[in-house]
């Protein structure tokens, strides 16, 4: 009885140590390089960039994918950063396609590569105020192409302005879901407002 | 305008003046606002942040834009000023959001004192499920102020955190989260933040301590 006590204890904490090991997976693919300083930040390379982040998966408060096209990690619970797995979340994807700088005081072009784990100082929230200097609110009406839409709690691009009243929105939107091109209504959504980036080149 | 289209002096000058009126360790005397600052002798060297609770608080200045749909007009809006931080706290109808807006200086320059950030956090059985690390505030010098929620354990009457040279402590208040701040644990390359937080009871028993870890998201 005593010997299969013994074991048991061992047995419990060899799991909760593999549990614990468990939520340290994908980031430790994940790097922290500097971003590339960038004179240039077309429309067309954001919708390149965050159509690559397609199928990647999601991750609350991450910001790191490569480009396998699998969510290695899909299911975490939510709202849980320490889990670190693929992908980014709604605004981590918009910080890292509109190439921002973690240092909210400016509004230069910064590439950060898919492995490069940031998520950028900014929430749905934020972006939804036009707060940051490379961030500001814009009329619903004309949000075009890698403009976004936001709500206190979440933020989409614009992929493809369609006809109908909704838009092909690019977004990570939940652990179940990911990160993908979705058909949306947010423009008509009176939870949403219109958000933009200063400094597209084309 | 952002920083990376000014010229180089102003950045520098800025620079200047904040390493000029940092401050150094030890408990302070006052809170932000000139009060005298009180200690809770049981916990040493602590400063206690004043509160009160506010019958109505004009949140649309600090939450432009933020979907307030499920706040009732006269929702109790928990007021905090401590030594470097000053905060808003207020909850919607049914009790699954929580706002705070918290105060400071916007290094970008956009939005007009005291508010720099505002936070909305998802509540599920009636906790949490992020703190809603806010870190784009600065203080008064210019040095990054990191804003979170801490979740009252039960009994907890105040809401301890280490900062350098004191406990800046935080009561608990109509059961809301407590929003506290920090200038320690700042991560600002990683929008991450640890804050040293202790739980006491109404008497200053300490009941609960923990490194509180969080990361900006959603």
């Amino acid at each position: 009885m005593r010997a299969f006590v013994a074991m048991l204890g061992i047995g419990l904490t060899l799991s909760a140590v593999s549990g614990a090991q468990a939520y340290h997976r994908f980031w430790a693919n994940c790097n922290y390089d500097a971003a590339t300083f960038m004179t240039t930040m077309t429309r067309d390379a954001a919708q390149d960039y965050a159509n690559a982040a397609r199928y990647e998966g999601y991750q609350w408060g991450g910001g790191c994918w490569n480009y396998d096209d699998v969510d290695s990690y899909p299911n975490d619970p939510p709202e849980q950063t320490g889990t670190h797995g693929e992908g980014g979340d709604c605004s981590g994807l918009t910080f890292k396609t509109w190439r921002e700088s973690t240092d909210g005081s400016r509004d230069g072009r910064y590439y950060w590569r898919a492995l490069r784990n940031v998520h950028g100082p900014y929430t749905a929230a934020d972006f939804r105020a036009g707060y940051g200097a490379p961030n500001h609110t814009v009329a619903k009406s004309t949000a075009g192409v890698m403009d976004a839409f936001a709500s206190s709690t979440h933020i989409g691009m614009v992929f493809v302005r369609s006809l109908y009243g909704g838009d092909q929105i690019v977004e990570a939107k939940c652990e179940a879901c990911g990160t993908n091109i979705f058909y949306r209504t947010y423009r008509s959504d009176s939870a949403y407002g219109g958000v933009g980036r200063w400094g597209w080149t084309g | 305008m952002g920083l990376d289209r000014l010229t180089l002096p102003v950045p520098v000058l800025a620079v200047c003046l904040a390493a000029a009126c940092s401050s150094g360790g030890g408990r302070p005397a006052h809170l932000l606002d000139g009060r005298p600052a009180p200690e809770l002798r049981p916990v040493r060297n602590s400063v206690i942040a004043a509160s009160r609770l506010l019958e109505r608080a004009d949140v649309q200045v600090c939450q432009a834009g933020a979907d307030r749909t499920g706040v009732a007009s006269d929702a109790p809006v928990v007021e905090r000023t401590g030594v470097d931080d000053h905060s808003i706290t207020f909850a919607s109808r049914d009790g699954s959001r929580v706002y705070a807006c918290d105060g400071g200086i916007d290094p970008a320059g956009e939005r007009a004192p005291p508010w720099c950030g505002g936070v909305v956090g998802e509540r599920e059985r009636g906790r949490l499920l992020d703190p809603r690390l806010d870190v784009v505030c600065h203080d008064r010098q210019h040095r990054p102020l990191a804003y979170a929620f801490v979740e009252p354990v039960a009994r907890a009457g105040w809401i301890g955190v280490r900062q350098d040279g004191f406990v800046e402590l935080y009561d608990v208040v109509a059961g809301l989260p407590v929003r506290v701040a920090s200038r320690r644990g700042i991560d600002l390359e990683n929008a991450r933040a640890v804050f040293d937080v202790t739980q006491y009871d109404a008497a200053g028993r300490e009941l609960v301590r923990e490194e509180l870890e969080a990361a900006v998201a959603g």
